[in-house]
């Protein structure tokens, strides 16, 4: 009995390795033909319905970094229209594939992006396909990216934000610190993310670099900060944060940005429907700052997350971030009162006594006369 | 017998009412639209955007406006009335802080007499001092770095952050907005409540 157990769970063992055995030798099948830099294709743009040449090189390199190789994705689960290679052929497969279909894995993404004026532009005939902004073949985590990262590698591609923005004041800073679909996908979640930058360096500080001055695992962090345990750093423990940072030598600051969550509601980008309530996000109220997070990026563009009490963003700690209503700082609105209530009461006091002693510079008068 | 005309001294030339005029008006716009920018959610005066576009309209037109001031009174050397005298400069400010505080109520004469050459006393003189060459333009510049974050981030940083920036633009805000107050009330004790304001319009400052 033990052994036709051993015999069955050997063969298990073998057919589920077997394709991922099959595959990883497929990808550098591919390679031997696609890393060719001078590997092309004649193509139709699928926007511009214009002759284009294709370039089918693929950089080895950037690809196996990419989030689709480290989740095991191969070739041919995406071109799955290959099913085998015919090295007889000048061409080993097809010389046109079928289009990939991203949403038969990313099917919430798909459903999403239904709702959106990327997709009914096909009813003008021109097609947006989603490696048109995402890209395909080196698709990293966004999660770290900075707002100028985000856009830059997608809604910039085709866009020019200076030709639409005109009612919009401080555009440049609009366009630094708040991402595109922040605005644009108003229903999307978004967080602020707070960024330790390096003075000495001119970067990010990097998780590994962090943890390693620190002295500390990552997983050891909030139990090290959060000293109330309530999985949420307050300006209380921010303040000890930036002591253990002073102590350990870091001379960085913080910096923020309003991003949206990796989430696919961010495809709902429709017309006339962005943002353009300026007192939605600048008011004190606003809730485009309930969610802060600080973020140590990773080398693959994961993070390390820790959420933080939005008051942070109040303090003189995060001092290179400003919204105007959003974020001002109470204690300046105490100040004011102060030195106005001051003002008030020091012309109250004298236009009093100005009144009560008109019956002495009447006398005065009246005795000089 | 003194007529009226004798007793009116000419304290005010045109040029220093025009640009007294469009600084006020600029500074109740910017302090009103700064209500508007700062509080958004609890004033609806105008909608936000348009209020950040009027108060840099105005704001502009009030460092345009100093700098007008500044090449009057640095060119015409008029800029000394507001140099105080150091070798008495302490003990007139203390005889126009008593002016203040008891002599006007008791109806004693104001110690300093206002003339073309000497329109300020020794209190006048250090606020107008510190307002018209350090608060004013610290006010204008933070205003002017705030107005293009971006554009103006290398010198934001180096002064330590965009909410140091603030900070400064936003103190100096309550400060000029108490300043206003109590500028307006001082300019009701010249020799009828009116006095000053009159002289503000016609240039002329009756003479007692």
């Amino acid at each position: 009995m033990k052994k036709i157990l051993r015999w069955g769970l050997s063969i298990v063992c073998i057919c589920w390795l077997w394709p991922a055995a099959g595959f990883a030798n497929e990808n550098s099948e591919w390679f031997e033909c696609h890393s060719d830099e001078g590997l092309t294709k004649e193509s139709t743009d699928n926007i511009l319905k214009t002759e284009i040449t294709e370039f089918l090189y693929v950089d080895e390199e950037k690809f196996n970094h990419s989030v689709h190789n480290i989740n095991g994705i191969t070739c041919v689960d995406c071109h799955s229209d290959i099913e085998e290679l015919n090295y007889d052929e000048e061409v080993p497969h097809e010389q046109y594939l079928k289009a990939v279909c991203c949403a038969s894995c990313h099917e919430e993404a798909g459903d999403d992006f239904k709702n959106s004026v990327h997709m009914k532009m096909r009813n003008k005939g021109i097609t947006m396909t989603c490696y048109a902004c995402h890209g395909y073949h080196y698709v990293q985590h966004m999660e770290s990216a900075s707002v100028a990262e985000r856009e830059n590698s997608i809604c910039l591609k085709c866009h020019n934000p200076y030709q639409f923005h005109d009612w919009l004041p401080s555009r440049d800073s609009h366009f630094a610190y708040v991402e595109c679909v922040v605005c644009h996908a108003p229903d999307v979640p978004r967080h602020i993310n707070l960024k330790l930058y390096d003075l000495v360096t001119d970067s990010f500080y990097k998780s590994d670099k962090l943890f390693k001055v620190l002295g500390m695992e990552p997983e050891q962090f909030m139990g090290t900060i959060d000293a109330n345990k309530d999985g949420l750093i307050d300006a209380a423990e921010f303040d000890n944060l930036v002591l253990l940072l002073k102590q350990k030598n870091i001379h960085a600051v913080f910096r923020a940005e309003l991003v949206a969550d990796i989430n696919s509601i961010a495809h709902h980008v429709n017309r006339g429907t962005a943002e353009k309530t300026c007192q939605n996000c600048h008011s004190a109220e606003s809730p485009y700052f309930n969610a802060v997070s600080l973020i140590f990026s990773k080398d693959d563009g994961t993070v390390e997350r820790y959420n933080v009490a939005r008051p942070v963003l109040e303090s003189y700690h995060v001092s290179h971030f400003y919204l105007l209503a959003g974020t001002r700082m109470k204690l300046m609105d105490k100040i004011g009162i102060f030195l106005l209530a001051g003002g008030a009461c020091a012309v109250f006091i004298h236009f009093t006594a100005r009144v009560l002693t008109i019956p002495l510079r009447k006398k005065k008068d009246q005795d000089e006369a | 017998m003194t007529s009226e005309k004798e007793k009116m001294i000419y304290v005010h030339s045109a040029p220093v009412r025009v640009w007294h005029w469009i600084n006020a008006f600029g500074f109740v716009l910017l302090i009103l639209t700064g209500l508007q920018i700062r509080y958004a959610e609890m004033l609806n005066l105008m909608p936000l955007s348009d209020a950040i576009s009027l108060h840099n309209y105005v704001g502009f037109a009030v460092i345009f406006d100093y700098l007008l001031w500044l090449v009057y009174y640095v060119g015409s050397g008029k800029v000394r009335i507001y140099i105080p005298d150091l070798r008495q400069v302490v003990t007139l400010a203390v005889k126009q802080v008593k002016y203040y505080g008891y002599g006007f109520f008791v109806g004693k004469p104001n110690p300093h007499a206002m003339t073309p050459d000497n329109k300020f006393n020794a209190l006048q003189q250090q606020a107008y001092l510190m307002i018209m060459f350090v608060l004013l333009p610290a006010q204008m510049i933070s205003g002017v770095f705030l107005w293009k974050i971006k554009g103006y981030s290398e010198y934001i940083n180096l002064l330590g952050g965009i909410k140091v920036i603030d900070t400064i633009h936003v103190v100096l805000f309550f400060f000029f907005t108490t300043f206003i107050l109590i500028h307006c009330y001082l300019a009701t004790l010249g020799h009828t409540p009116l006095a000053h304001f009159k002289a503000m319009f016609t240039g002329y400052e009756e003479h007692h």
